[in-house]
């Protein structure tokens, strides 16, 4: 089967395609930043490849459309929620520590 | 899909793709935010080829602008020092470590998806807003009532968190 006749039969394998890139994206980002906001930033990645590939698969197939268009409102809610909580604590963190670099955090004692 | 949307979707993926590595790999973090913007943009696009307009609009007033927002607030509250963080060299076989993390839960993803991908068709469903309400406040009303505890939880938690007193240590 050639790569035109998957995309005309099956498109929902493109959107995942994407999806699952953003996903190891995010994660390397985790990894490979120092920095807790920017491992925010991949994390925030991750949750939008999540949303995506909610969405493209209720679209796409015979699954109920409305109800994936709601768990991806609810992955964004969780997301801005999340997003708000590591800001908090990079802040915490930032005036306790003077900086927020992920390898040096290692006193629990506040 | 026709021929224009297979060239919309490229443009938007290699958007998406592009802006997730700049989010990732650039040096200094407010660039690495730009980059997270466009890749949400180009996400945006996707869900309106995906004929959800709602959720594109909804990602853009969500995420570009709160996540957004937030994001820039954590980049500018914890300002490292030039030359700092994101600048230095990391330990030998870091970057293997994040390959290696990147790739394995995308290979085995994606290889499940391969194997039992479903029948799929190409035109994709189309859903009324109203339809979307009936159903949030019908039986999911739940979910969406315990979404608003949690957003309440966490933002009068990081209040809470922002006005805690600097301890000496």
């Amino acid at each position: 089967m050639s790569a035109w006749n998957l995309v005309q039969e099956n498109p929902l394998l493109l959107y995942q395609c994407v999806a699952l890139v953003l996903l190891a994206i995010g994660f390397f980002g985790v990894v490979w930043r120092r920095s807790l906001v920017g491992m925010l930033i991949g994390v925030e990645l991750m949750l939008n490849g999540a949303g995506l590939s909610i969405v493209a698969a209720g679209q796409l197939t015979q699954a109920d459309a409305a109800k994936a268009q709601l768990a991806a409102l609810l992955v964004m809610g969780l997301a801005a929620a999340e997003a708000t909580l590591v800001l908090a604590i990079a802040l915490v963190v930032a005036r306790r520590f003077g900086h927020v670099e992920a390898d040096n955090l290692s006193e629990l004692r506040g | 899909m026709e021929k224009l949307a297979v060239l919309a979707f490229l443009a938007y993926g290699l958007t998406v793709v592009a802006g997730a590595l700049i989010a990732v790999l650039a040096r200094s973090l407010v660039r690495a935010l730009a980059g997270l913007i466009l890749a949400l943009f180009g996400v945006a696009g996707l869900y309106l080829l995906l004929s959800s307009p709602f959720l594109a609009f909804m990602q853009i007033l969500i995420y570009v602008g709160a996540v957004g927002v937030i994001v820039f607030f954590a980049i500018m509250l914890t300002r490292p020092p030039a030359g700092a963080e994101e600048w230095t060299p990391r330990p030998a076989g870091r970057i293997v470590l994040a390959l290696v993390s990147g790739a394995t839960p995308a290979v085995l993803l994606g290889w499940a998806c391969w194997t039992y991908r479903p029948e799929a068709s190409s035109t994709p469903a189309s859903v009324e807003v109203t339809r979307l309400g009936e159903v949030l406040l019908g039986p999911y009303v739940l979910a969406f009532e315990l979404i608003s505890v949690v957003l309440f939880v966490a933002m009068a938690g990081a209040v809470l968190l922002g006005f805690e007193r600097r301890r000496e240590r």
